[in-house]
């Protein structure tokens, strides 16, 4: 059983078997193959996967409001609901979310006297709501003196339900009276609004009492009115009219309007008129005629609150007829214009008189969601020719062609006003508008929010913004006028995004001096920050490039100023901009770039925990290190190298760029011809120094082989051995399994260990060690690693064999570049001994070879690599007795694996036959 | 064993001239024999003085002899026997006879405090002397002829009212008197009996706050009693325009949709009559106030601030 290396004649061979060659007319990675990459990144993020970062805001809330139940979703579920008026309905309930949303009520409540008194009476309807008021009369100072309960959130809720079943329950027990009873104690509940943060809340419950109690009644309505006035049955269309209704029909709706309206009491009468509003359509041709009426009553209420909400209500009611008016909203919006303002005297005076003004605030914030939902239904109502009739109702315009001729409204109403004004009119009118928001400042709104929004909504179509110059100077002029930073910086943020694309660099340059001065004296808070963040990232958007950016007034300085995660943003932002040019070539760009990625690494170490970002940033640093190119100048390169590894220690991905970019020098010296012994040297020593600080053991090995490499190329012998033995020591420590029960990243490692057996041909062998030294280590360390499965110890057995096959050419297929570095085929030709030594490592590796095979659990893999071994047995020796009969042995071996026309098995032996390793019976009939 | 009436229209509600149609429903377990089956139709005025309004002697005589506008009986069936089981029979008449001059104006039903204007209409079965007869009643409503109303009018008419520390006959709280207060408005004083009340109303000043502004409606009813007129002045239904201090200078509607029965076309006969009135009374935050909530619109207290306007009612086309 002798075996024989085979000889090869590599260049023979590669002329024989490489195909002929022709330039290709285009880059396989040019154009086209970009929109196919495109349209892999689409199919990513197209998914229901995709995450709204917009969306995410909402899942804390939601959580709270799981006490609900489904409350707010119920309604939609009713068998009452009738389609005429289910339209409005979707976005009702969604607006009801965001408003129960927006203001989420602590668990405990404080439930005052009255309100209790009623809920203690849901559960008894025998209970008249005229008798607790007489038990009130009866006894006021004890109702006094009990104040305050606390109840829980969810017990509130449950008795809402449990009126709510109660009123459903008591409607089909054909008990009307008790249902429209429940559902005025209901409406009285919406009078107590000394629970602030509540109100909100109870409303939407109420209000979907109400309309259960409105639809209910509607449809007992229109059961009647089906029948005709000599009473047979027709079908009513959508679009009826009052006239066709019956008088029986007529009578029923007349009935329910008269005791509505019998309800002494102001806030549950218009909240019982309202849910039952649509049924005026069997009475009246008209029934929008009645809007106005409702709206007025409203003023009745006091508390400001209350009949905001009333407002509320009233313009969701209003929705349900088919007829659009807008009168009512005017009336209703003039009429909160007016509270406001009422309200401004009241707040100065609580201020005066020591109250916290705070709860005023906090309560004109609960007050805004009527504001905003009456503003949307005006403008959803109006056509665009009637905007001049809104803004003269709203006293704004003087007339149709001075739509904002009068001086001032309140800025709440202004800044909603603003956010829903159609956008052809906020563009022609911007100057106008401008002027309106300077006389416009009291308590209600932030003048400088007002500023913002109409920078944001003359950002959405700028190029029909009148007069852009004049409306910029303008702004300019009224932020020039702030003081404070977080002012500044809300306005300038939006107006921003018109000044870029219109290139008014005059009014950027005051604008960066402006923030530039404000920042220097001020300290930088959450808002400023994220407003910064907010102007810096449109800026970089803006210019997209590097130069142009330092080139801005104070931007470093800004920049400076920032901090946290907003300045981690931008640092982000600058470098993936800088990183997207081929390289990076100016000192003080790099010098900026580096203070840049220090920042971002220094922010970084503070907050590990979101991984995700880290690698984000690791990756962006590594970038901009890869680009940095100092040309000749290798000297400054390899200690901007060493400046980053002592920065971004923390990185190893970075660490590792560092160890690729000191390679690469090296091969740039050895290429232009810098001899210059000691600079490589050192570079590689920075490799050297670096790579053991890197943590993964496998990245060790790969990066050791490199500079190993790299070192041989260059001529250092010896450093290139001292690399191989410590990649030789990280194979030891290499662990693919990191824990789990399958080991990772197989095949990358196997092609690592390729790699170092094909490094091996070009390592001169040592004497002294014996020269097969390294593979025989490596051979014992892949013996001793438990993890190794035996497919992947059978492929880099294959890779071993062909190795000392190769090793054993008279003429080696490659050799190291540096002309100092002999070859193996110089340093020992035609030396027996030394082809001694290989064949005896090669009978060790086919014994382990071919054990590894056998050991291989799985079937088809086992055939497989039955072939890999055979194909790398037949590659490597000569013809003789031994090889063949291992390769028939491994061939039997696949053919019980794998079915007869596998197209490797019978390839294999096609190449087993052309070699001549084939004998017998297995031969012949895998040839037919 | 039940016996009722239906009327052929479901609210019940007829005019003088027309004729009155429905059916006796009759449900029996076992088959009976009868007499004759008779409607008996009444209508009258009923009357009452309280003590109080009039002398101690003429209270006692209490109820006063109502006054007829309508008696008259019709024989449905003939006697004979009604079958077990549920049985209608139906039946009409007239209210007006033609060519007979009624006893009594066909006043429209009216259900008041001292006086109430009801229209019965009652069956009667009768059994011979051993079996009890069956009997039951229903009421049903009267309105005025179509073809006597007038027409709407096309405005109503309004009154125009102040009220000021200074109108009020009752003493007031000294921060009311010396503060002061202004509201203005106005309220319709003619109004169909189909249309609610309407007007408005403006808090121009006040320096106390308001607590509360109400509308009362109020009844007025005189009855003759002897030589003497006994009125008596009835709340019929409080509606409230304002609750709280409401913001100054915004008017604030007045709309009072009139409830059935309760209310009917102002009348003065001889013997009675039934008039309408407004009060509007504004209720003013004080400590006192707090104490006594129950407004009376009686006798007004000191932290309250009132004004009444007569209101004529009619029915139109």
């Amino acid at each position: 059983m002798e075996l024989k290396f085979r000889n090869r004649y590599y260049k023979a061979e590669e002329d024989v078997h490489s195909l002929p060659r022709v330039a290709a007319e285009t880059h396989p990675l040019s154009v086209q193959s970009t929109s196919c990459g495109d349209q892999v990144d689409v199919t990513d993020y197209g998914g229901d996967k995709f995450f709204d970062p917009l969306r995410g805001s909402y899942g804390k809330p939601e959580d709270s409001m799981k006490d609900f139940g489904s409350t707010a979703t119920e309604i939609t579920s009713e068998p009452y609901k009738d389609v005429a008026i289910q339209f409005p309905g979707k976005e009702w309930t969604s607006y009801k979310k965001v408003l129960m949303q927006k203001f989420p009520v602590s668990k405990m409540i404080s439930v005052s006297s009255l309100s209790s008194s009623i809920m203690k009476t849901c559960k008894g309807p025998e209970k008249s709501s005229a008798n607790v008021h007489l038990e009130e009369l009866d006894d006021p100072q004890r109702f006094a003196e009990e104040g305050v309960k606390y109840i829980t959130l969810q017990e509130y809720v449950s008795h809402l339900t449990e009126l709510k079943d109660e009123i459903s329950r008591a409607w089909h027990a054909n008990d009307r009276v008790t249902s429209l009873n429940l559902s005025i104690k209901v409406a009285k509940l919406l009078s107590d609004t000394s629970v602030l943060q509540l109100y909100p809340t109870l409303f939407v419950i109420a209000t979907e009492i109400l309309d259960m109690l409105g639809d209910m009644v509607w449809e007992r309505i229109t059961q009647k009115a089906q029948y005709t006035e000599d009473g047979t049955l027709a079908h009513l269309p959508d679009n009826f009219q009052a006239t066709e209704i019956c008088a029986e029909a007529k009578e029923t709706c007349y009935n329910w309007f008269s005791k509505v309206g019998s309800i002494r009491e102001l806030l549950p009468h218009i909240y019982l008129e309202l849910a039952i509003y649509h049924c005026w359509r069997f009475l009246l041709e008209q029934p929008a005629d009645n809007l106005p009426r409702l709206v007025m009553m409203a003023r009745g209420i006091a508390d400001p609150l209350a009949s905001f909400y009333c407002r509320l209500y009233l313009a969701h009611c209003a929705q349900k007829i088919p007829q659009r008016n807008i009168g009512h909203l005017i009336i209703s919006m003039n009429d909160m214009k007016t509270l406001l303002m009422n309200g401004e005297l009241v707040a100065s005076e609580e201020k005066t008189s020591g109250v916290l003004s705070g709860t005023r605030s906090s309560k004109l914030g609960l007050m805004e969601p009527a504001i905003e939902y009456v503003m949307k239904c005006l403008f959803k109502e109006s056509r665009e020719l009637q905007i001049g009739d809104i803004l003269m109702g709203l006293g704004l315009g003087r007339n149709q062609s001075e739509l904002f001729g009068n001086s001032s409204c309140v800025s709440l109403v202004l800044h909603h006003l603003l956010r829903e004004l159609p956008i052809g009119i906020v563009c022609s009118n911007a100057l106008d508008i401008l002027h309106l928001i300077e006389c416009s400042n009291d308590y209600s709104f932030d003048q400088c929010l007002n500023y913002k929004l109409l920078g944001l909504r003359l950002c959405e179509n700028i190029s029909h913004v009148k007069e852009v110059n004049l409306v910029m100077k303008k702004v300019i002029q009224v932020v020039s006028r702030l003081n404070s930073l977080d002012e500044y910086l809300n306005v300038v943020d939006t107006h921003i995004d018109i000044v870029l694309p219109k290139h008014m660099n005059s009014f950027l340059d005051s604008i960066l001096d402006g923030i530039f001065e404000r920042t220097s004296d001020e300290e930088i808070g959450e808002n400023e920050l994220s407003s910064l963040q907010s102007i810096l990232l449109k800026l970089l958007n803006h210019f997209d490039n590097l130069e142009n950016i330092l080139q801005l007034n104070h931007f470093n300085q800004i920049l400076s100023v920032m901090q946290g995660s907003s300045r981690t943003i931008i640092n982000m932002r600058i470098l993936s901009i800088a990183t997207r040019s081929s390289c990076i070539r100016d000192p003080t760009t790099i010098q900026f770039l580096f203070e840049v990625s220090r920042s971002l690494h220094d922010n970084i170490d503070l907050s590990t925990i979101k991984d995700k970002e880290n690698n984000h940033s690791a990756h962006l640093i590594s970038r901009f290190i890869h680009m940095v190119d100092y040309g000749s100048e290798v000297e400054h390169h390899l200690a901007f190298l060493v400046q980053c590894r002592g920065a971004f220690g923390s990185m190893s991905e970075v660490k590792e760029t560092i160890v690729h970019s000191s390679n690469l020098l090296v091969v740039k010296a050895t290429r232009n011809d810098i001899s210059d012994v000691n600079f490589v040297k050192s570079c590689i020593a920075c490799s050297e120094v670096t790579i053991p600080s890197i943590p993964s053991h496998l990245k060790q090995l790969n990066l050791s082989l490199e500079t190993a490499e790299v070192a041989l190329m260059a001529g250092l012998v010896s450093h290139s051995d001292g690399l191989v033995d410590s990649a030789l020591r990280c194979l030891h420590n290499v662990d693919l399994l990191e824990g789990s029960r399958m080991p990772k990243d197989v095949d990358g490692f196997q092609s690592t260990l390729c790699k170092f057996c094909s490094l091996i041909v070009m390592i001169p062998g040592n004497i002294e060690l014996g020269v097969t030294s390294i593979p025989r280590n490596m051979f014992s360390i892949l013996s001793s690693l438990s993890w190794m499965l035996p497919s992947m110890k059978a492929k880099v057995l294959c890779a071993l064999i062909l190795t000392v096959s190769a090793l054993s050419q008279n003429n080696l297929l490659y050799h190291a570049i540096h002309d100092e570095v002999m070859g193996n085929d110089s340093l020992f030709f035609c030396d027996q001994q030394y082809l001694q030594e290989l064949l005896s490592f090669s009978a060790v590796i086919l014994q382990s070879l071919i054990d590894a095979v056998l050991q291989e659990p799985i079937q088809a893999a086992r055939g497989n690599l039955a072939l890999d071994a055979c194909n790398a047995i037949a590659s490597s020796f000569e013809v003789c007795q031994g090889a063949s009969d291992i390769c028939s042995k491994l061939v039997e071996t696949a053919k019980l694996s794998l079915s007869s026309n596998n197209k490797y098995l019978q390839s294999t032996i096609r190449f087993l036959n052309s070699r001549g390793l084939m004998q017998g019976e297995s031969c012949k009939k895998a040839g037919d | 064993m039940s016996i009722e009436i239906k009327l052929s229209r479901s609210n019940r509600i007829y005019r003088p001239n027309e004729l009155v149609e429905g059916k006796i429903v009759t449900k029996l377990s076992s088959s009976i024999s009868h007499q004759g089956i008779r409607l008996n139709v009444n209508a009258s005025v009923n009357l009452q003085v309280r003590g109080g309004s009039v002398g101690v002697i003429e209270s006692l005589y209490g109820v006063i002899k109502p006054i007829t506008i309508l008696n008259k009986t019709v024989e449905v069936l003939k006697s004979g026997r009604i079958s077990s089981g549920t049985t209608e029979i139906p039946f009409s008449f007239t209210l007006k006879d033609q060519g007979e001059e009624p006893l009594e104006r066909f006043y429209e039903t009216y259900h008041g405090g001292d006086i109430s204007i009801q229209y019965l209409a009652s069956v009667n079965i009768s059994r011979g002397y051993l079996h009890k007869p069956l009997s039951a009643t229903l009421e049903f409503i009267i309105q005025s002829e179509k073809e006597n109303l007038p027409e709407k009018p096309l405005s109503p008419e309004m009154v125009i009212f102040y009220m000021t520390q200074d109108t009020q006959r009752h003493s007031l709280l000294p921060e009311l008197k010396s503060g002061g207060f202004r509201v203005s408005g106005k309220v319709c004083t003619l109004c169909s009996l189909s249309d609610p009340i309407e007007g408005e109303l403006t808090v121009e000043s006040s320096a106390v706050p308001v607590q509360s502004i109400d509308i009362h409606l109020l009844r007025v009813e005189s009855i003759l009693v002897g030589e003497k007129i006994a009125t008596e002045t009835s709340l019929i239904q409080t509606t409230q325009i304002a609750d709280g201090d409401v913001c100054r200078g915004m008017t604030l509607p007045i709309y009072i949709i009139l409830p059935r029965l309760l209310t009917c076309p102002s009348i003065f006969a001889g013997p009675f009559s039934i008039e309408f009135k407004v009060t509007i009374v504004i209720t003013f935050q004080s400590e006192q106030s707090k104490l006594h909530q129950k407004s009376n619109f009686k006798t007004p207290k000191s932290w309250h601030a009132m004004e009444s306007v007569p209101l004529e009612l009619i029915r139109t086309k």
